[in-house]
């Protein structure tokens, strides 16, 4: 009997002290909040606000302890889990601020760096612009100057071909420009050597001819009808090799110029007179019309 | 006789001075200016737009209205104290709607930076 007397005072006063020191849900919500702010950013980014939130538990705390049930120990802990609140979103707002703070300043870094680099390559642009306006100034000059030379040079070649023509014979073809320079001019008799005055000639030749070495040539040596065909075959091929040697020496393309001997077979005049065969003695230098240089 | 009189007029004074100011402290208008300018703060900043900041907003006015209830009743220290509920709500809607704010524009500044990046690698 007294032991059961003995458990219902123990309970009695189990559940009396129970309920006595059991806090409101206010205080503890206040305690969760301070044990969360106080763990978590706020203690780094904001801890004057977590230290109000300190404060303000703890006067909580102090009224649980002497009014544990009453209006104001709610209240106060009431305003103690804001505090703590408060102290999380002073924090997060102290974090935002800060990473929009870098943003921004990388924001600023990076367009120095574009500004930087735009004017790097505006100065080399310029520059690059100033060399091609500079370079353009020279082709045009360049131009210009070919353009003058090439005036001069048709009129040189003018000149020439006037200065030719008093000379040797110049005459229009149908296989081209035919100059025809007579061999007693030329080369000494049964020779194929050519005579001092010869050059004379055949510089101006070549002058006229060099004006224009895109074209080809064709040297032909003639004979008139006195000696054997065969020995002015070999006359009229060495004469022409010699007029070609001399032009090649002179400037002209090798590789464009030909040299044929045709003997006596293509008279111009009659060989039954002095005259005649005076005129048939000669050397034809055929330049071969554009088309067909090009042609080819 | 004399002496008596004078102690009983003085007693009276006290009395009558501690009741006066009893009654005055009783009779105080409750002081509403903290929560109402707290919570006008608050909706300045838009704390009717940022849901968690909308709901402590909302408190604030509630509990203005017990502690302005509790007061017509004449629960003045009750009063007062919901009054600091008040307060408190009121400031954290303000801090909430900034945290917002600061977190959108914070979010814009990144995509910027990562735009400007994205743009000129």
């Amino acid at each position: 009997m007294k032991t059961i007397q003995l458990l219902i005072l123990v309970t009695a006063v189990t559940l009396f002290a129970g309920c006595a020191t059991t806090p409101p849900q206010e205080l503890v919500n206040a305690r969760e909040a301070y044990q969360r702010a106080s763990t978590g950013i706020a203690a780094q980014a904001a801890p004057a606000e977590l230290h109000v939130a300190k404060k303000a538990l703890d006067q909580a705390e102090q009224s649980f302890q002497k009014n544990p049930d009453s209006y104001k120990t709610r209240d106060l802990a009431y305003v103690a889990q804001r505090k703590s609140q408060l102290a999380e979103a002073t924090a997060s707002i102290a974090i935002e601020q800060k990473s929009q703070t870098q943003a921004k300043k990388e924001y600023q870094e990076k367009q120095g760096k574009i500004i930087t680099q735009t004017k790097q390559d505006l100065s080399r642009k310029r520059a690059e612009l100033a060399e091609s306006e500079r370079s353009g100034a020279l082709t045009s000059e360049q131009l210009a100057a070919e353009q003058t030379a090439r005036a001069d040079a048709e009129r040189r070649a003018a000149e020439a071909l006037t200065a030719l023509a008093a000379l040797a014979s110049v005459k229009e073809e149908p296989r081209g420009m035919v100059i025809t320079l007579s061999g007693s001019v030329l080369f000494a008799f049964n020779k194929a050597t050519l005579l001092p005055a010869a050059r004379a000639r055949l510089d101006k030749v070549a002058d006229v001819l060099l004006t224009t070495p895109e074209r080809k040539l064709t040297i032909e040596g003639h004979t008139d009808s006195k000696g054997s065909e065969s020995y002015n075959l070999d006359l009229s091929q060495r004469r022409a090799d010699t007029v070609r040697a001399y032009l090649v020496q002179r400037g002209y393309p090798a590789d464009r110029i030909q040299a044929q001997g045709l003997g006596e077979g293509h008279p111009i005049a009659d060989n039954a007179s002095p005259e005649g065969r005076a005129n048939n003695r000669r050397v034809e230098i055929i330049i071969e019309r554009e088309a067909q240089s090009s042609i080819q | 006789m004399r002496h008596v009189s004078k102690m009983g007029i003085m007693m009276f004074a006290v009395a009558v001075v501690a009741t006066a100011i009893i009654a005055g402290c009783a009779n105080a208008p409750l002081r509403t200016e903290a929560s109402t300018s707290g919570i006008r703060a608050a909706e300045e900043v838009g704390a009717a737009n940022v849901p968690q900041a909308s709901l402590h907003l909302q408190l604030a006015k509630e509990e203005l209205e017990r502690a302005q209830a509790l007061s017509a009743k004449g629960e003045k220290e009750e009063a007062d104290s919901m009054l600091l509920r008040a307060e408190a709500d009121a400031e954290l809607a303000v801090a909430l709607s900034r945290e917002d704010a600061e977190k959108t524009e914070a979010r814009a500044a990144v995509e910027r930076v990562r735009k400007l990046r994205q743009d000129n690698p």
